[in-house]
């Protein structure tokens, strides 16, 4: 692993593993009702400060934190534009089999490229150390998958390139 | 319009079944191919062994054939096509280009019955491909326009024409590409650079060298603005003599009218490719995550199997003691409850404790 991507990795680790504590709380709105506080955004009291990490301007993550919820988002680095359609297509193929996740969020928030929503329930059904970890290995996979599907694209083009000139000789 | 098999499956397999009945058949079957070939196969009972096939195909170039009908060369080409059982029909019938008397019993039996036919079934391919052909060899007499060759406008399907353009040393092939979406604008690009690369290669110097660009090139200079608006560029191949001659001109030529349907056919199978590739990742993605939470209800239920053993064991013991102490509860109850004897006691609980004997006057005497 890249020096840069292992001391960015640990910082947001370090980040999660500080900010995951969360607590079951009710909705102070609605009575009976038990809402994520950091997507409502209804009671700056329940809210904390966003940490906002970034490795360089096209990656960067986001970690929103309240008492009951967390959210993270990020923003995957796309050199070019066959990276970005690949990250496109990755990133919108998983939010929309977000329920197999059940941490990943439907949309991502504006500016960024996949959200995760973590909630106190998620931490009493999941280990929070596990659930950290996840994060950080979907990050450390989600770049290997890009790249090596970057690689394989661009080696099938040649192999494909190398068989259409073949008929000529 | 080219496909990558010059025979067409389908009048493939109806000539098969036609040539293979065992009683002879009546057939009026029309066969459309790629919205604009047509293909009518006829056959009587009473002439068992003849079939008449008519052909109606768009043609490659309006400028350079005047006519509807298709060149002597490209006739032919066709005649060319299994003579002994291929006759061509003069005239053509209404409506077709070429009309051809397939003789059946001409055809070899075996396995040699099944190639023919594949033959005759490439009918189109050898018109499509003669057209080509035909331009790349009489390309000489075009005129020049400005000090260039005017290009020829080659259009086998209406959104994808490509040009012919000669020079003095070579043929310069000119591909506008056109995609319906951005993602397969972006793989095809990436394609068309290592097409470029391989190209330029030594290994493939015999190969014609490729060449992309986003702009026109400038050999298309005065062509109509929307053959030259595309959104993925032009992709040209220059082609030498060597490149056509003898057999190779025919590999050139089906190479060329198959350039489109290859980009195409590619583009496809490695969008394909992604989405196998990213359902793959998505399971071992979600593994991680339900590896977590399988752990944690295994740990969880490990405490309640650790909870379940102590209590087992403690009823266990429990019980023992209690066993023990019932063993000693029993014994005492039953020490107490044994009847102490005393001597003479029995006689005098017989004589003074026994309960009188009460007659009721509403008794009854039992009947016999």
């Amino acid at each position: 692993m890249a020096n840069t991507l292992r001391l960015y990795l640990t910082c947001i680790r370090n980040t999660l593993e500080a900010a995951m504590c969360l607590q079951n709380f009710p909705c102070q709105e609605v009575e009976r009702h038990n809402k994520p506080e950091v997507e409502l955004k209804t009671s700056p009291e329940l809210l904390l400060n966003p940490v906002l990490i970034c490795r360089n301007e096209a990656e960067k993550c986001l970690i929103e934190t309240s008492i009951n919820s967390l959210r993270i988002s990020l923003k995957v680095k796309q050199a070019d534009e066959l990276e970005n359609i690949l990250t496109k297509k990755f990133l919108r193929f998983l939010s929309m089999r977000a329920e197999a996740f059940q941490v990943l969020r439907r949309k991502p928030v504006q500016g960024y490229d996949i959200s995760f929503l973590i909630t106190n329930y998620h931490c009493e059904e999941m280990q929070k150390h596990k659930l950290i970890d996840f994060i950080v290995q979907f990050m450390e996979d989600i770049d290997k998958e890009i790249s090596e599907l970057k690689m394989s694209v661009n080696t099938r083009g040649r192999l494909v390139a190398t068989e259409f000139l073949k008929q000529f000789l | 319009m080219a496909c990558f098999e010059r025979a067409s499956p389908a009048l493939k397999d109806v000539l098969l079944k036609l040539y293979c009945a065992e009683k002879p058949m009546e057939m009026d079957h029309h066969l459309y191919e790629f919205g604009a070939v047509e293909y009518h196969i006829q056959s009587s009972a009473s002439d068992p062994h003849h079939a008449y096939l008519s052909i109606s195909t768009p043609l490659l170039s309006q400028d350079t054939l005047q006519s509807h009908a298709l060149s002597h060369y490209t006739r032919e080409m066709v005649k060319g096509v299994s003579s002994d059982a291929v006759e061509i029909v003069e005239p053509a019938k209404e409506g077709y280009q070429l009309t051809l008397r397939l003789h059946f019993d001409k055809i070899p039996s075996g396995k040699d019955s099944v190639k023919v036919i594949t033959e005759i079934s490439a009918v189109q391919a050898v018109i499509l491909s003669s057209q080509l052909k035909e331009m790349l060899q009489n390309v000489n007499s075009q005129v020049t326009f400005q000090g260039m060759y005017k290009p020829i406008k080659l259009v086998y399907h209406p959104r994808e024409p490509f040009f012919v353009v000669r020079q003095p040393q070579k043929i310069i092939a000119v591909f506008p590409m056109r995609f319906k979406e951005n993602s397969d604008v972006i793989i095809a690009t990436a394609f068309f650079q290592e097409l470029m690369d391989v190209g330029s290669s030594k290994e493939w110097a015999k190969a014609p060298p490729c060449t992309w660009s986003p702009i026109p090139p400038p050999e298309l200079r005065g062509e109509l603005i929307e053959d030259l608006s595309t959104n993925g560029g032009f992709v040209s191949f220059d082609i030498f003599p060597r490149h056509v001659e003898g057999k190779r001109l025919d590999k050139t030529a089906w190479s060329l009218l198959n350039f489109y349907a290859y980009v195409k056919y590619h583009v496809k199978c490695t969008r394909g490719f992604i989405q196998r590739r990213m359902r793959k990742r998505l399971e071992s993605l979600v593994e991680v995550l339900r590896r977590a939470s399988s752990e944690e209800e295994e740990q969880q239920q490990q405490i309640k199997k650790d909870k379940g053993c102590k209590y087992m064991r403690k009823m266990v013991s429990r019980s023992k003691n209690i066993k023990r102490r019932c063993g000693n509860l029993s014994r005492k109850i039953k020490r107490i409850r044994l009847r102490i004897k005393i001597r003479g006691f029995g006689r005098f609980h017989r004589r003074w404790l026994r309960l009188p004997k009460f007659c009721s006057s509403k008794g009854y005497a039992k009947l016999d």
